[in-house]
């Protein structure tokens, strides 16, 4: 999995062992299949198998299912806190947690999200819900994925902190007589789980005590300091970090997004302490911190743990400190590609900062994304945020920004925009399920001018909005019945203050909306424009028999659609107009508009793989894709329509406001490695950035590759085992990729001149 | 002259001086390098390049020839060059890009606003527009009218010249251009000859002249193995007398050229052997002795 980089601070043997502790590195390993590995096996004597430990918790929950679910899921996650093996081992400086398969899954989230939708089907009459994934048209999904902890919390107070913050507002409330019973629910619940990390904790400190070698004893005393309270040292604070990650993510069901406020942020006043004391050195800091990134990038996930780097505070300093560097440095040494850098790029970016990342980037670090601070800033304030809150932006996601400590998404729902062409075809029936699932819109071979057709689109698309907001609603209603978060909560000042669960609107509960497909139906568009009513080409009927035979027999008509002159990512005037009506058509349907917990509902110009799945289930389209090929992805051009270089993909991409897209918008960038030979490589790299930028692009992401070493590359894997790509919100090895995503990447190169 | 003809307008131009550039290429040359890999830039007048291994034989292309140069005999595309007048119509229907018109006319306020849409990467980059060919300043009056503009909207310019022009083209140009990319092929007359078909009496004084009016020059040189290798020491020599000498760049001879000889209906003159890394190094090595930056 990890790439074999020489690292002077850490030793192989070190480095491999960390790679085997999620999972075993001689066995196939399937980065999208959540946390189902083991690696080495730990001590016997220090707890259960996970068997055994399943066989518990189905006992539990037959003991536990009167009781109200709070308590039900904290309990679960005590016992697994409780029986799980742990480890401390001389290879490591972070403890082991065995079971982190998400075992309470099966007796809480899984039933409880079953029986909502359920609910919810009945209540409605409908099964939308499901109905719109299978037609490749959307989905809807209630989120437990995107959840930033308040890490000021936890570090200013550490576990044993945030356990008395905890007490200290229930006495308050119970002593004003205010306290309700869902607060006492909340409280006991949150109380059971925190007590929990201590006994886990305690259990994890008498272990590593026991220990005979060194690198025990310094875990000891890192256990030891989290057991007393706050974190005392950079070691302190990483332990508690990575426990944070494991028991929210991996027990708990709650992933955790933002390693820090930025990692250079949140640890930078142990680094500093740390050396000023004399209790660490430089080298052995950055071992401790290398030691730190591995862990993330052994378990190896697809959707990747991201942390911003750097930043502009709201004095108007950058944040980008000595460990900013440090950290670029370290990552650059291993050949990382998780967790994902995010660098918050403004006027105040250290050039020499920004030099060594877009270096990296050169050399093939593709992983790093360069974000523009100042158009976080902006759609972070017209969603109600203040200044200060939108300087300290925290990542929520792939490229998606958050405020800190007060907001929390409740669900992340996707809209394929180019699949509402299809329904415009078929009057609104989905060809593939057969159900009505948009609107009628009318006999599409009678349209008799392009603003029929195109009017016809937008309410289709609309209609299928429509129709998933009203799902949305409903189940974000039940959202903290499906899966209470209990250990987030308890970081965040306000959920605790309240004693109310971050997703019963402890927190601002944000609605997500991602758009998927876009450069695509921005092309399927402008094809019928061109093909049909400009040209002359072909009509309506016959471009709807070619289509509904997925061009068999039409491939003249095909090339005539691939040939079409307007497309997005080109900087046609024309495409790039109607993509911005797009990206405003679906802006204003949720500008300003609250959900039921009344947070904000958010529009982001992001697919994560949806651009994969919905492209599979998306019937042939008018700009010449066939059935169940992808659709564009991000806020992207479809592939091949970006055939006038990048400084034309960038004026398209950014005649489009970014900042409209309230939680992020990213624009994928290839560029041939020859562009970037030479001294002069770095200038131009910079220039594409900071042109981006500065014309208003969101976050931006480069993958630098030939075709030809692509196809190379899928011939011999072996010679490329090192090879990562950016594939959407997150980076992966390109041996890690199927085929066809191969053949997509390999497409896109040939497109791009040397 | 109010209009121009040229063969392509490439953005992100990453090659033609620093920074992200926009480059126009002019059409026709004075030289005939053995080695030219842009042959489509060599004649003057207007051509049609047709790559069959493109072609799909759609017959997209028959109905836009008013001439008959495009035929279909059994289901498959033929292609009769004495028949195309080169009015560059069927390129446009060519749904396989099987087909590409070279020689497009074009006026000043025609290139100026394609020309600036690319600015602020200009700016970010160190950039700017270079104008090359062919030989651009055989149509210098437009060259000089277009830089002026150029210059005028703040845009940073350069022109890369073979030097077998006029000292009065070239003084055209030169109030209105940063810095020349000169290419230069040999010191010795006998091999310039051989190697281009021309003497580079005047290439040699025109860079002479340049260099003593102050100019920014980078040098190019090809390096193609049995024609100029063993002009590099000579070369280096001559370079080093002057002063204005800002690079000099080793461009290694590249064979990639020889589909498009193909496609234009033209011999292919392009030299069989390809220079080594080794080759390259040592010629860069030549250079730098000389205290020249490479």
């Amino acid at each position: 999995m990890m790439i074999k980089h020489p690292f002077p601070h850490l030793s192989q043997v070190d480095r491999e062992w960390i790679e085997n502790k999620y999972h075993k590195v001689d066995e196939e390993f399937d980065p999208f299949r959540r946390m189902a590995y083991h690696g080495y096996e730990y001590d016997a004597a220090t707890g259960m198998t996970d068997e055994e430990i399943n066989h518990g918790l189905a006992t539990l929950a037959n003991e536990l299912r009167d009781q109200p679910r709070p308590l039900i899921k904290a309990s679960m996650v005590a016992y697994v806190l409780d029986h799980t093996r742990i480890d401390v081992n001389a290879h490591d400086d972070f403890v082991g947690i065995y079971s982190w398969g998400r075992l309470i899954d099966p007796y809480t989230v899984d039933p409880w999200y079953q029986e909502i939708r359920e609910s919810v089907a009945a209540e409605l009459g409908n099964r939308y819900y499901t109905e719109l994934e299978e037609a490749g048209l959307g989905w809807i999904r209630l989120d437990f994925d995107h959840a930033v902890p308040d890490w000021d919390s936890l570090a200013a107070l550490g576990f044993p902190g945030l356990l008395a913050r905890l007490e200290a507002s229930y006495r308050a409330k119970k002593e004003s007589g205010t306290l309700t019973e869902k607060q006492e629910i909340f409280y006991q619940a949150t109380h059971l789980e925190y007590e929990a990390i201590l006994r886990l904790l305690s259990r994890m400190h008498r272990y590593a005590s026991r220990q005979p070698f060194a690198r025990a004893g310094r875990v000891a005393q890192s256990l030891a300091n989290l057991l007393a309270g706050a974190p005392q040292t950079t070691h302190d604070m990483l332990q508690l970090m990575y426990l944070y990650f494991m028991i929210s993510e991996c027990v708990g069901h709650y992933q955790v997004r933002s390693l820090g406020y930025g990692l250079d942020g949140t640890l930078y006043p142990f680094f500093k302490r740390d050396l000023e004391n004399g209790r660490a050195t430089r080298e052995e800091l950055t071992a401790l911190i290398a030691c730190f990134l591995l862990q993330f990038s052994a378990m190896g996930n697809y959707w990747g743990q991201p942390f911003y780097l750097g930043g502009t505070g709201a004095d108007g300093r950058t944040k980008v400190n000595e460990l900013s560097h440090l950290i670029l440095q370290i990552y650059d040494a291993l050949g990382l590609y998780n967790p994902k850098i995010q660098i918050k790029v403004s006027k105040t970016t250290p050039r020499d900062f920004l030099n060594k990342a877009l270096a990296m980037v050169k050399g093939g670090s593709t992983s790093i994304v360069f974000c523009n601070e100042e158009v976080i800033v902006k759609a972070m304030m017209s969603g109600g945020a203040t200044y200060e809150e939108a300087c300290d932006a925290v990542v929520k996601g792939c490229y998606e920004y958050a405020v800190k400590a007060d907001s929390i998404p409740i669900s992340y729902n996707m809209i394929n925009a180019l699949k509402p062409i299809v329904l415009v075809f078929h009057n609104g029936r989905d060809p593939r399920t057969g159900l009505m699932l948009g609107c009628e819109t009318g006999d599409v071979t009678s349209f008799i001018d392009f603003a029929q057709f195109y009017n016809a689109y937008r309410a289709q698309l609309a209609c299928v909005i429509d129709k998933t907001m009203v799902w949305v609603e409903r189940l974000e209603r039940h959202v903290h019945e499906v899966n209470p978060a209990l250990f987030y909560s308890g970081t965040v000042p306000r959920c605790v203050e309240s004693l109310t669960d971050a997703m019963d609107g402890g927190v601002h509960n944000v609605t997500d909306m991602w758009f998927s497909g876009f450069g695509s139906a921005v092309d399927a568009l402008m094809a019928v424009y061109e093909l049909v009513f400009e040209k002359g080409v072909t009509t309506l009927a016959a471009l709807k028999e070619a289509l509904d035979r997925n061009w068999e027999g039409y491939e003249p008509l095909r090339l005539r659609a691939l040939a079409c002159r307007h497309k997005y990512g080109r900087g046609d005037s024309m495409a790039d107009a109607y993509a911005c009506a797009l990206h405003r058509f679906f802006s204003s349907r949720f500008a300003g508009k609250k959900n039921c917990h009344g947070g904000n509902i958010e529009y982001e110009l992001h697919s994560a793989r949806a651009y994969l799945a919905m492209g599979d289930a998306t019937e042939a389209t008018p700009d010449g894709r066939r059935t169940g090929e992808e659709t564009s992805k991000n806020a992207s051009p479809s592939n091949g329509a970006d055939s006038a270089g990048v400084t034309a993909l960038i004026r398209s991409a950014t005649s489009l406001d970014l900042s409209l897209a309230d939680s992020g918008a990213c624009l994928d960038c290839m560029l041939h490695p020859s562009a970037l030979q030479g001294e002069g490589g770095l200038d131009v790299l910079y220039g594409v950035l900071r042109t981006y930028h500065d014309r208003g692009g969101a976050s931006i992401h480069f993958n630098i590759f030939s075709a030809d070493m692509l196809r190379d590359a899928q011939q011999h894997p072996e010679k490329y085992q090192a090879l990562q790509v950016r594939v959407c919100g997150w980076n992966v090895l390109w041996n890690n990729l199927e085929k066809r995503e191969q053949d997509a990447f390999i497409k896109r190169a040939e497109g791009i001149a040397p | 002259m109010k209009t121009a003809t040229i063969f392509e307008i490439k953005r992100f131009a990453v090659h033609d001086g620093d920074g992200i550039r926009t480059t126009v290429f002019f059409k026709g040359c004075p030289l005939r390098c053995r080695w030219c890999h842009n042959p489509e830039g060599i004649g003057r007048e207007a051509q049609l390049a047709f790559y069959a291994h493109k072609c799909i034989s759609c017959g997209e292309c028959l109905p836009a020839c008013e001439n008959g140069a495009h035929g279909m005999q059994e289901g498959m595309h033929v292609f009769d060059r004495g028949a195309c007048v080169a009015c560059g119509a069927c390129a446009d229907h060519c749904l396989g890009n099987a087909l590409t018109f070279f020689g497009k006319t074009v006026t000043i306020s025609e290139l100026m606003p394609l020309l600036l849409e690319d600015t602020d990467f200009y700016h970010t980059s160190g950039g700017g527009v270079t104008l090359s060919g062919g030989e651009c300043l055989i149509q210098a009056d437009f060259c000089a009218a277009l830089l002026r503009e150029l210059k005028h909207e703040g845009i940073h310019t350069a022109v890369d010249t073979c030097g077998f022009v006029s000292r009065t083209a070239l003084n055209k140009v030169i109030p209105y251009t940063d810095i020349f990319l000169y290419d230069l092929k040999a010191y010795d007359e006998d091999v310039h000859i051989a190697c281009t078909g021309q003497s580079n009496k005047i290439i040699l004084e025109n860079l002479t002249y340049l260099d003593a009016c102050g100019k920014q020059i980078e040098i190019r040189i090809p390096y193609v193995p049995g024609y100029n290798a063993d002009q590099m020491e000579k070369m280096a020599t001559f370079l080093a007398s002057l002063q204005q000498i800002s690079r000099v760049r080793v461009l290694p001879y590249h064979n990639y050229a020889g589909s498009k000889y193909e496609a234009l209906g033209m011999q292919s003159t392009l030299p069989a052997d390809l220079p080594t890394d080794e080759e390259i190094r040592a010629a860069e090595e030549c250079l730098r002795a000389h205290g020249l930056r490479v």
